[in-house]
């Protein structure tokens, strides 16, 4: 780690809410990209606006860097308690940047720390170099650049950009960039020696990842409200409407917001919605109905350490239970569980083609661990072709006998929709179980025959979804098993572990599950580990009910806290 | 396909409402308002609720939602939004729309979505045989109110007139001249319409038959002026005595909520369909 010529590194800056800690973080992860490094931004905030102690984390490799580290290379540390609260990851080498505006350090620091503490007066640059101590953060960036042999015109050029919709703050910062900088060469060493090659990725978290797949799919209607962590994913298209045929609406309340999506759905625009845990519970009814009726939609659910209220700026994996089985009454759905910030992207648009082609509720199952990290991804395909799927896009199909039926019942249970407007295709979406027309229905064989073609429809879907992943080698000591985000840890402790003493699987869609190829997969394993951020191992216990599989073991974290590739190593190599 | 008349409207299934149902005076005006709107089956859309009105789902033959109850609203927030040039209309009843639904009713009012709410007020839960609703009067004795209803009873047009709606109106379900024209100028309207429509429930509100709303049910002045906000709230709070029923407040120069929204100038959403979407300019905003 303190080795000069290694190019990869662990940073994090420290402070209270206001101290632009997550912007200063971001733009860490993103200046590491700059210098063709994959990178990892992992944050830690309290649900506060101003005070607490918030936290921004960045590892960055050449080679891998899909999650955050423990240890750390390089720390910026604003209020003291950060000396305390980080007190496990700093070791012998970790160099630390204290900004010497904020007090003169208690003894207790400088006799535990040393000459590893660097005191730089990062406000007071600030001030004087970008005319507010605001700006701090950027002065810390300077400094680490210096200190992670980092190149500082990459730097400058990533803050212009930053600043181009403001252009007069960017000389300030570009001065705040090299105050920090000359600053630190003339207190410390350099740790490191970072040597810029090609970038082709770009960097973005989950949420983004999620919404440019979205986009990328023709999505046409967005409507949502507020809740952490899913609110990133309605900022992100609110920002970027404007460059397509798209409406985003901030309603009422989350039964308003499925609701309206389902109505702009059956009006024959691709449609979403987003919540995190309480509020999906408040749209469960409606995906029932969005089931029932057929109707094509997609929705975001964001986890967050619940029950209830929960810990709203924290992780988890603990609505799986709910989610599998959410909306009374029986009725086909589709869960996809994306792992890497790629993935978001990937499934994030394929969610769409599903929910259109097999008429049905597609929930994308993530968590704030993934959604509000920011990872490194190669820059995807510009242009995106789709096609509309099970609709009918001339309305001269509809025979003008007014024989259409709009649930007609078909082999495969799909049957091609008409949409308001179309001549001869009026029919209702309905609620109540209903006959082939839409009329609601209390005569048994016809109750049968609905709920049969729906159900039929998961036949087709098994071959369309994404199937589980085996990652490291074929065979290994343990073999980690992990649904969405915790692959990305997953894929670190196979990077980091002994030759063959680690693998994974890695399962990006939960329902309908692909019990036969997760099957192939779980047999060659030496001892199944099941790693899932909840209490009651949901994942296992679904995964055994259909596959009558059973872990040999569980790690199971539900703290808020993500899962380390540290911990899960010292696991699978202890004797 | 032709234009909606009375006769083409209906679908096969004969409506399953108690005889002498206040539904059945609504919907024939109802029928009479889309006929001579001149209005294409295709291009209405209506969006029901859950309760006895809303089984009217079955009885139409136009593209129709029946949906959750209470959330008649948001559904019809979602298709106007999809295809403007579509006529949206919202069935619901007072249990479902001033209970249930009625955080939906004051946001479409306050955004004046263009869509016509027809909420039949017989002051009862019908369909789920007779506890009070909202609009029940202090002191009613129902199955869920032994003892005589505590609450006062909501106020639908007052609360529509403060929550910005451009157009409250009041009809009567068995005066079909006056509440067809009232439909009428609802649907026409360029922004969001509620007409709260008084009816009989022969089963369930014995209290409240033709006789009582023969003699309490007045139209509104001739006097009356509709643009005039201040007096549309006097009137909507007069003390209990007679119900007025016309148009109480009409705003003809409100945009609607859609006509605010740039990207729906030229075309409706629905017809501004990529096949191919260029990500670029998302892109380069995160590289």
């Amino acid at each position: 780690m303190s080795d000069k010529s290694q190019p990869s590194f662990n940073w994090k800056i420290a402070g209270e809410a206001g101290h632009g800690v997550m912007l200063a973080s971001k733009l860490m992860a993103k200046a590491a990209k700059r210098h063709g490094m994959k990178s990892f931004n992992y944050l830690e905030y309290p649900s506060l606006i101003r005070g607490g102690h918030q936290t921004g984390q960045v590892y960055a490799d050449f080679k891998n860097a899909s999650c955050q580290h423990r240890e750390l290379d390089l720390i910026v540390i604003y209020t003291q308690e950060g000396f305390k609260i980080h007190e496990d990851e700093m070791t012998a080498e970790t160099v630390i940047i204290y900004n010497s505006d904020f007090g003169e350090l208690e003894a207790e620091h400088t006799e535990k720390w040393g000459d590893q503490v660097v005191e730089l007066p990062l406000s007071t640059w600030a001030k004087e170099t970008a005319g507010t101590s605001l700006a701090a953060n950027v002065v810390s960036l300077g400094a680490s650049a210096y200190v992670l042999g980092m190149d500082l015109d990459i730097f400058k050029e990533m803050i212009a950009d930053e600043f181009a919709a403001r252009p007069k703050l960017i000389d300030k910062n570009k001065a705040a960039l090299d105050k920090g900088y000359k600053g630190a060469e003339e207190k410390t060493d350099v740790l490191m020696e970072v040597n810029a090659q090609e970038d082709d990725m770009i960097l973005l978290n989950g949420n983004e990842a999620v919404g440019m797949g979205a986009i990328a799919a023709g999505i046409q209607y967005y409507s949502a409200y507020p809740m952490t962590p899913a609110t990133g994913l309605l900022h992100f298209m609110n920002e970027h409407k404007h460059e397509y045929p798209m409406v985003v609406k901030q309603v009422e309340d989350e039964i308003g917001a499925i609701n309206e999506a389902i109505g702009a759905s059956i009006a024959g625009v691709r449609a979403a919605t987003g919540s995190s845990g309480g509020g999906f519970a408040l749209m469960v009814e409606a995906v029932s109905f969005a089931g029932t009726a057929e109707v094509p939609l997609v929705i975001l659910e964001a986890q967050r350490t619940g029950p209830a209220s929960g810990v709203p700026t924290w992780t988890a994996q603990a609505d799986l239970q709910f989610v599998l089985t959410a909306g009374h009454g029986d009725f086909p759905r589709v869960i996809l569980t994306p792992g890497t910030v790629e993935e978001h992207f990937e499934l994030g648009k394929k969610a769409f083609y599903l929910a259109e082609k097999y008429q049905l509720p597609v929930i994308i199952l993530s968590d704030k661990y993934i959604l509000e990290s920011h990872q490194t991804m190669t820059t995807p395909d510009s242009v995106h072709e789709n096609e509309r799927q099970s609709m009918i896009t001339d309305a001269k199909e509809l025979p003008s006998d007014g024989s259409y039926l709009r649930y007609k019942d078909t082999e495969n249970g799909i049957t091609k929709r008409s949409i308001p407007g179309q001549e001869w295709g009026t029919h209702l979406a309905n609620s109540y179980e209903h006959d082939e027309w839409g009329f609601a229905t209390e005569e048994a064989e016809v109750i049968n025959q609905a709920v049969e073609k729906r159900a039929r429809k998961m036949e087709a879907i098994m071959e369309e979804i994404p199937q589980p992943q085996l990652l490291g080698p074929e065979s290994a000591d343990v073999t980690f098993v992990g649904w969405g985000s915790t692959v990305n840890v997953l894929m670190e402790a196979i990077n980091q572990a002994p030759e063959g003493s680690v693998n994974a699987i890695h399962i990006p869609c939960m329902y309908p599950f692909p019990a036969e190829a997760f099957a192939k997969l779980a047999e060659k394993a030496k001892k199944l580990v099941m790693v899932e951020g909840n209490a009651n191992a949901q994942a296992a216990n679904w995964i055994r009910q259909q596959t009558c599989i059973e872990m040999d073991d569980t790690l199971l974290r539900y703290d808020g806290r993500p899962f380390y590739a540290e911990d899960l190593i010292e696991y699978a190599t202890k004797k | 396909m032709p234009k909606i008349t009375k006769q083409n409207i209906k679908s096969p299934i004969k409506p399953t409402w108690c005889a002498g149902c206040g539904n059945f005076g609504i919907l024939r005006a109802l029928y009479a308002a889309l006929e001579e709107l001149e209005l294409n089956r295709a291009d209405v859309v209506t969006s029901y609720g859950v309760g006895c009105c809303d089984n009217g789902a079955d009885f139409s033959a136009n593209y129709a939602i029946h949906g959750l109850h209470g959330r008649s609203v948001p559904p019809t927030i979602g298709v106007k939004l999809a295809n403007h040039e579509l006529k949206v209309i919202s069935v619901s009843g007072d249990g479902g729309q001033y209970g249930e639904g009625l955080n939906h009713l004051m946001f479409a009012a306050r955004g004046n979505h263009n869509i016509t709410m027809l909420v039949h007020n017989n002051n009862r839960y019908s369909l789920t045989t007779g506890q009070a609703s909202p609009t029940t009067p202090k002191g009613t004795k129902t199955k869920t109110t032994p003892e005589g209803l505590i609450e006062e009873p909501f106020n639908p047009l007052h609360t529509a007139l403060s929550a910005h709606a451009s157009f409250v109106a009041r009809g009567y379900a068995n005066d079909f001249k006056q509440l067809k024209e009232i439909i009428k100028s609802a649907i026409t309207h360029r922004g969001f319409a509620l007409v709260d429509i008084l009816q009989a429930c022969v089963t369930f509100n014995k209290d409240y038959d033709f006789k009582w709303y023969k003699d309490h049910v007045e139209h509104l002045s001739e006097d009356h002026d509709s643009s005039d906000w201040n007096q549309a709230i006097e009137v909507a709070t007069k003390p209990a005595g007679k119900l007025f029923t016309g148009v109480y407040y009409q705003d003809e120069d409100r945009p609607a909520y859609h006509e605010s929204l740039d990207v729906l100038n030229e075309k409706p959403l629905v017809k501004q369909w990529q096949a191919e979407r260029d990500i670029s300019p998302v892109i380069k905003h995160y590289a």
